[in-house]
């Protein structure tokens, strides 16, 4: 049964319920801490010589270019601006309040792809591959490429062969880091029709210590395979925190109020090809899922 | 760097004392004998192998005796001196026996027990749980136990430690599940609040919560028979407990009239109800393909499966059907309420519903050629007599496997009785494919 679609919605009745107007200023930001710059270079090997130029000849200076920076950088302001006047963050206060779903990615034009940043083992020496392209009816997008397990011959690396793909960081006007604020959802919900292989599914979310900076919560993603879609749900309680791949101690529940990324990433151990599509991306509150954290939270030295 | 290199000086008088041993009759236990000074000598003399598989440790003994001064051995020899033909279980036991028994200290354990993961593959033993812990059995029990605090402190024989951990991340990586007897042993190698505990403690939490967490489980021995593997496959992607399984043609050797043999694939097809049903209302007119081969992982395997689909219905020519009411008697399948929902309770995604077009029988063969595909239209058209008048072409591109979409270019086809083959590269650029199609008219009970 498909419900007519809500244009206009009487708005009134719903404000007039809440009593607490400082509850609409939620999105604000208490207080100011000082923001990570955001660094979006190609990974260096370590053991590779860093590059010598000096600082003013890393960067293109090019009138043109300096001319569509300020367009753009300006219109993102204006929105943010205008956006403020709709509602918290450009939507109005009752679809802030009221969703129950958004879909946060969808690929219906090649800029879609444009947001999304492919990386696999060729970084550090290997021989696996991944592209990404618009599917047949440039509804969908097409995640293809070869995995190869053979490790790099550098003396150090033993395991390999992996293949990612990782959405870029959401930026406001001039390059200034924007998060996702999925507080009022609790499940990651996809679309996709893969080829039968297991995917990793990880999030990551803004920190601010040091020895947090690839923490990273995953969850697997296991595909049938076969020419039918498949939807996936995953409750956000089932991501387990990792750091660098590797599964920690101390668990705690996926914090959903400033998530950066989302990234797919494919390690099974498998040598050949593989294939995956998506169509959406999305999240929405499922009521019927209760559970803070799949996790045990305490102990932190077991005894035997 | 895990290097398992070292020096191995043989010690001299062992090559005396094992020509002292030669002239002994052959015993079936290792024999250690003391000189003067009640040195251990080490020396090999290994059991003889059973009857059936040859004499394999006296290559070990031949090996001794080329070497007469000290050179320069890999705890890996140990290994490849084993012929390739008898690299099994037993014969790795075997080895470790032979490493152990050789010296009480088990000098050089942590390059052996390194040596021994990297053949453990070789030798087919990588997912035996008995190996892993006879191979953790080679370290020395309780000396690497700390006894005081300070001992505690400072990550007591740290080399060892980084071996145990090594062995039970390769356990881990074969997916492995430890059990108490690895627990007691490394108790009694490591102590209780060492490394290597820590990580079997990490392994026993993690493995039993993601253990059952695949949705689509995979049986552990896959089927080796590929009728059986093309059934398990189709069950899997069919979505449908109602659909059906239907094996058109075993895989048999047929012999043509000027007597060579052919191999005829086997041909596996499956159809539900629903499938049927969508066939049965497809317009002749509009064409149905048969695409392929597209990609099927079972873990390791990959499988490829062949799809009959048609295009989508334009808008236009959509029919809504009402559903007919008597087809459920528990529950109305529609209701026509004026629910006062508003976007709080909405819960549908706001995204346009991609329209594929239906699917409707899926099958699986070794050979993907047009003549057995062939064969499964005529098979799936004793079912479908709709088949028989609906154009079918073939779409078996080499090149990228994804459904192709509405609108792609339609190669023409003739209404003629007779194939024909003809190339023709299709419109997106990037990926030139070979679009194979033939035009066939069939009538009831045709087979070609």
């Amino acid at each position: 049964m498909s419900l007519p679609k809500i244009s206009c919605v009487p708005a009134s009745r719903l404000l007039s319920s809440i009593h607490d107007l400082r509850w609409l200023l939620r999105s604000v930001t208490p207080l100011s801490v000082p923001r990570r710059a955001l660094v979006q270079s190609e990974y260096r090997r370590p053991g590779q010589p860093r590059e010598d130029k000096p600082q003013w000849q890393m960067f293109k200076f090019d009138f043109s270019k300096g001319l569509e920076g300020i367009k753009k950088h300006f219109k993102l302001l204006r929105h943010e601006f205008s956006g403020r006047l709709v509602g918290p963050e450009g939507k109005p206060i009752i679809e802030h309040m009221l969703e129950q779903n958004r879909v946060i990615w969808e690929f219906r034009g090649p800029d879609s792809l444009q947001e999304w940043t492919l990386s696999s083992d060729r970084e550090i020496g290997g021989q696996s591959e991944i592209y990404l392209k618009l599917g047949r009816n440039s509804d969908t997008c097409f995640l293809y490429g070869t995995l190869q397990n053979a490790p790099p011959r550098d003396g150090e690396t033993r395991y390999s062969g992996y293949c990612t793909m990782r959405s870029k960081q959401p930026l406001a006007s001039f390059d200034r880091k924007k998060h996702y604020d999925w507080s009022s959802f609790n499940t990651l919900h996809l679309r996709i029709r893969g080829d039968g292989r297991p995917w990793m599914i990880n999030v990551a979310t803004e920190t601010y210590f040091a020895h947090q900076k690839y923490d990273i919560y995953s969850y697997f993603l296991y595909t049938r395979g076969g020419p039918y879609w498949q939807d996936v749900k995953i409750p956000f309680s089932k991501f387990f925190l990792t750091n660098r791949g590797r599964i920690q101690d101390d668990q705690h529940p996926l914090w959903l109020d400033k998530i950066n990324t989302i990234g797919f990433t494919l390690g099974d151990k498998a040598e050949g090809p593989f294939q995956l599509e998506i169509d959406f991306i999305g999240v929405c509150k499922d009521y019927a899922h209760t559970e803070d954290f799949a996790y045990e939270v305490y102990k932190r030295n077991p005894e035997v | 760097m895990k290097c398992s290199r070292c020096l191995l000086p043989l010690v001299r008088s062992g090559r005396t004392a094992a020509q002292r041993c030669a002239l002994l009759p052959s015993t079936s236990q290792l024999i250690v004998q003391h000189n003067e000074q009640q040195q251990v000598l080490r020396y090999f003399r290994c059991s003889p192998a059973s009857a059936k598989r040859g004499p394999v440790p006296a290559q070990f003994v031949k090996e001794d005796e080329e070497k007469g001064t000290k050179s320069l051995a890999t705890k890996e020899d140990l290994f490849e001196q084993v012929a390739k033909e008898y690299k099994t279980k037993d014969t790795f036991n075997k080895v470790i026996d032979v490493f152990t028994k050789r010296d009480i200290r088990r000098r050089g354990h942590v390059e052996f027990i390194y040596a021994a993961l990297k053949k453990m593959s070789e030798f087919g033993v990588e997912r035996d749980l008995s190996v892993y812990n006879k191979l953790l059995d080679v370290f020395p029990k309780e000396v690497f136990v700390p006894r005081n605090f300070i001992q505690r402190m400072f990550n007591h024989y740290p080399r060892q430690q980084e071996c145990g951990v090594e062995l039970l991340e390769q356990m881990e990586n074969y997916g492995i599940m430890p059990n108490t007897e690895t627990k007691v042993l490394l108790v009694q190698i490591f102590g209780e609040k060492s490394h290597p505990m820590r990580k079997y403690q990490r392994i026993m939490y993690w493995f039993p919560k993601f253990k059952y967490i695949n949705p689509f489980p995979i049986p552990q021995p896959l089927p080796e028979d590929p009728v059986d593997l093309a059934h398990l496959s189709l069950t899997r992607i069919a979505n449908d407990l109602d659909a059906r399984i239907t094996i058109y043609q075993l895989p048999c050797t047929d012999f043509t009239e000027s007597g060579e043999e052919i191999k005829l694939p086997h041909i596996i097809g499956i159809q539900s109800p629903s499938q049927m049903e969508l066939l049965a209302k497809h317009n002749p007119e509009k064409p149905v393909f048969v695409e392929g081969p597209f990609p099927l992982w079972l873990r390791k395997t990959c499988v490829y499966y062949y799809v009959l689909r048609a295009d989508p219905i334009p808008l236009e020519e959509k029919v809504e059907e009402p559903y007919d009411p008597e087809r459920c008697f528990d529950y109305p399948l529609q209701l026509d309420l004026d629910l006062d929902r508003d976007l709080g309770d909405d819960e549908s995604f706001d995204v346009d519903d991609l329209d594929e077009g239906p699917v409707f029988a899926m099958c699986m063969t070794s050979q993907g050629d047009q003549a057995t595909l062939n064969q499964w239209i005529s098979g799936l058209q004793q079912n479908n007599p709709i088949l028989g008048k609906v154009p079918t072409l073939f779409r078996l591109d080499a090149g990228t496997q994804e459904l192709q979409g509405a609108a792609d270019t339609e190669p023409g086809y003739r209404h003629q009785a007779h194939p024909e083959a003809q190339r023709e590269e299709a419109q997106p650029a990037e990926d030139p494919e070979a679009v194979v199609e033939e035009e066939s008219r069939r009538s009831h009970g045709m087979k070609q």
